[in-house]
């Protein structure tokens, strides 16, 4: 049995937004709510940092305060800044050589067996290999400067880029391939307005990913090849036993990283739909 | 709970259950089997340090020696509990951190050699302006390089760091490294290969720990009797080394020390000792306060040690090397 519908006044006595209003109320309750259990979490998380440092975990674990004072002391003196401009150099050559090369592989190995039969077996070994490992290897045919540092970024970035790229291509929806062919679509047209619109996202996904591959791989041969940048932070301050400051350069790395990750998931969200995006 | 509590939350609750997990070991007990932690790989230098291991062994006080990747993770281990020795010069985490740790015994003192390639630079007049290459910042080698430059009047242009004195050395054989500072070994590995292409620069008086022992207050209290019998034998081994050199390659082959080390590394090991003899490298009284007074004086002006004023008594602690004097006399 139907009920019948109410009348228009009936509804604006109940509640007094129109139904537009709560269209656009409810997403901005739920968003506010969202970054209020975000700021709860994150004061939580740094009141337990705070908590261990006095306690203390350790005679050498200072706490959040501690840790905030040297951070803010360190962006004041420049020293962070001149740090960020060292290590940002190595990581960006490399994300802009697997971006050109990486995407390049990828999108031929999709594209053609053989290429796949030729490469396929390279990155997926690359993908498992320690990279730690493989630091000395680097060292040894590339000395200590600027390119094995560019080649601990690609040796980490690059697998993640390819496959992506790769799986992208591959997974490229064959309806759409099959109504491209039935139009008499050349391989050309098939490949520049089908397969690669189709992957974009993929490929977006995977140099997303690369990048923070990328971030791990450089803090590595920071550490293990040459201190320079955050890294070179990270050892002196160890060395002479600033522990706030050693944990304020940890802390930024990580801050930064997981900041440029989240604008460029947001980028990505924004860029691509969800059907294309596979999610 | 929604999905937007559960993810929040999760992650201060993990890293909260994480903490608690791990708590600190600063209460572990101590007993005669002493956990040594070395920051560094163990090879020809560490000889004498092995050779007091095994004397020491057979009077009953057992030292568990564990190679750390760096001297830092080794004060790490002393700091939190888990070593009860540890061997380097941590003087600026001995300052800063709140744990009452004492040096006790000065193993050897530093031993550097600032090296150029002579095509390029014969002097040290001719280092300045130039581009110099270090350890790290705020490191031995980077202190003395800099009172070098203080004692010649000269400015470099730059300071490069690059760690390990086996990387610099192949840095300076390839052509890429021009000047530097090497450890011995690493020092005659140069010259043995590139004859003729390189020069030693003369170094004035500079006298601080390379390596020297340090450990809780706590421990040294409460394991006086086994720290002496250990220092005891480090002093014997020193004192033997530097009457004859050659003493410590009997003694490596008596007792099967460093059995793996190949041929070419096993023929340095008598003309590092020799060398080490002849610069008085080994101490043969533990240092003692002489080489406390010389060390504030020197990582203080490396950087590493802040303030003036800086008191022998907050750093070392010389009961347990009179106790090992008094009865090797």
């Amino acid at each position: 049995m139907r009920h019948p519908a109410p009348p228009l006044a009936a509804l604006r006595c109940r509640s007094r937004r129109t139904p537009a209003e709560h269209e656009s109320v409810k997403p901005r309750r739920l968003v506010a709510s969202h970054v209020a259990w975000q700021l709860i979490s994150f004061a939580f998380f740094f009141g337990v940092w705070e908590i261990a440092g006095r306690w203390p975990v350790s005679a050498a674990f200072p706490p959040f305060s501690q840790t905030l004072l040297a951070l803010v002391a360190m962006i004041a003196d420049g020293s962070l800044a001149k740090a960020y401009v060292s290590t940002l150099q190595p990581l960006l050559i490399g994300i802009v050589l697997c971006g050109i090369a990486g995407v390049g592989f990828g999108i031929g190995m999709g594209l053609s067996r053989t290429v796949e039969w030729l490469t396929l077996p390279v990155f997926i070994i690359l993908q498992a290999a320690p990279m730690a490992a493989m630091i000395p290897l680097i060292t040894y045919l590339y000395g200590i400067g600027l390119t094995s540092k560019v080649l601990a970024v690609v040796f980490l970035a690059a697998p993640v880029i390819v496959m992506n790229s790769y799986k992208g291509i591959r997974n490229t929806n064959p309806s759409l391939v099959q109504m491209c062919r039935a139009f008499l679509g050349t391989r050309r047209q098939e490949v520049v307005k089908i397969i690669l619109p189709y992957a974009a996202a993929l490929i977006f996904a995977g140099l997303r990913l690369g990048l923070a591959m990328g971030f791990i791989g450089i803090v590595i041969a920071e550490l293990l090849i040459t201190p320079t940048g955050i890294g070179d932070l990270i050892t002196y301050h160890s060395s002479v036993a600033e522990y706030p400051s050693m944990f304020a350069a940890i802390t930024s790395i990580i801050a930064v990283a997981a900041l440029t990750l989240y604008g460029l998931e947001r980028l990505e969200r924004a860029l691509f739909p969800p059907e294309i995006r596979g999610s | 709970m929604s999905r937007f509590l559960r993810i929040p939350l999760a992650i201060p609750l993990l890293v909260t259950l994480l903490i608690g997990a791990f708590p600190g070991e600063a209460g572990a007990q101590a007993n005669t089997r002493i956990k040594y932690a070395l920051g560094d790989v163990i090879s020809v230098d560490e000889l004498p340090l092995l050779v007091a291991v095994e004397r020491a062994k057979k009077r009953g006080v057992e030292v568990e020696v564990t190679a750390f990747k760096s001297e830092e993770v080794a004060t790490q281990a002393v700091i939190n509990g888990q070593a009860d020795i540890g061997q380097g010069t941590p003087y600026a985490a001995i300052q800063k951190v709140n744990v009452p740790i004492r040096f006790f015994y000065q193993m050897s003192a530093l031993q550097f050699f600032p090296i150029v390639n002579i095509e390029h630079y014969k002097s040290w007049k001719d280092l300045d302006g130039q581009e110099i290459v270090v350890h790290t910042r705020g490191s031995g080698t980077e202190a003395i390089m800099r009172l070098m430059a203080k004692e010649h009047k000269i400015n470099y242009k730059s300071v490069s760091f690059v760690p390990g004195s086996n990387v610099r050395a192949l840095g300076l054989l390839k052509g890429t490294i021009k000047a530097s500072i090497l450890d011995a070994t690493n020092k005659n590995y140069v010259m043995k290969e590139a004859p003729g292409k390189f020069a030693i620069l003369p170094l004035g008086q500079v006298k601080a720990s390379d390596e020297a022992l340090f450990a809780t207050q706590a421990f040294l209290d409460k394991n006086q009797a086994a720290v002496a019998i250990f220092v005891e034998e480090l002093v014997k081994v020193n004192r033997e080394i530097n009457k004859n050199p050659k003493s410590i390659v009997e003694e490596r082959k008596k007792l099967g020390l460093l059995k793996d080390l190949p041929a070419k590394l096993e023929a340095e090991i008598l003309p590092f000792f020799e060398e080490a003899a002849k610069g008085g490298i080994f101490p043969n009284d533990g240092g003692g306060e002489s080489a406390a007074k010389n060390d504030l004086e020197f990582f203080q002006l490396s950087g590493a040690l802040k303030g003036e004023n800086l008191k022998v008594g907050d750093f070392w602690n010389f009961a347990p090397l009179k106790a090992a004097l008094a009865k090797v006399k």
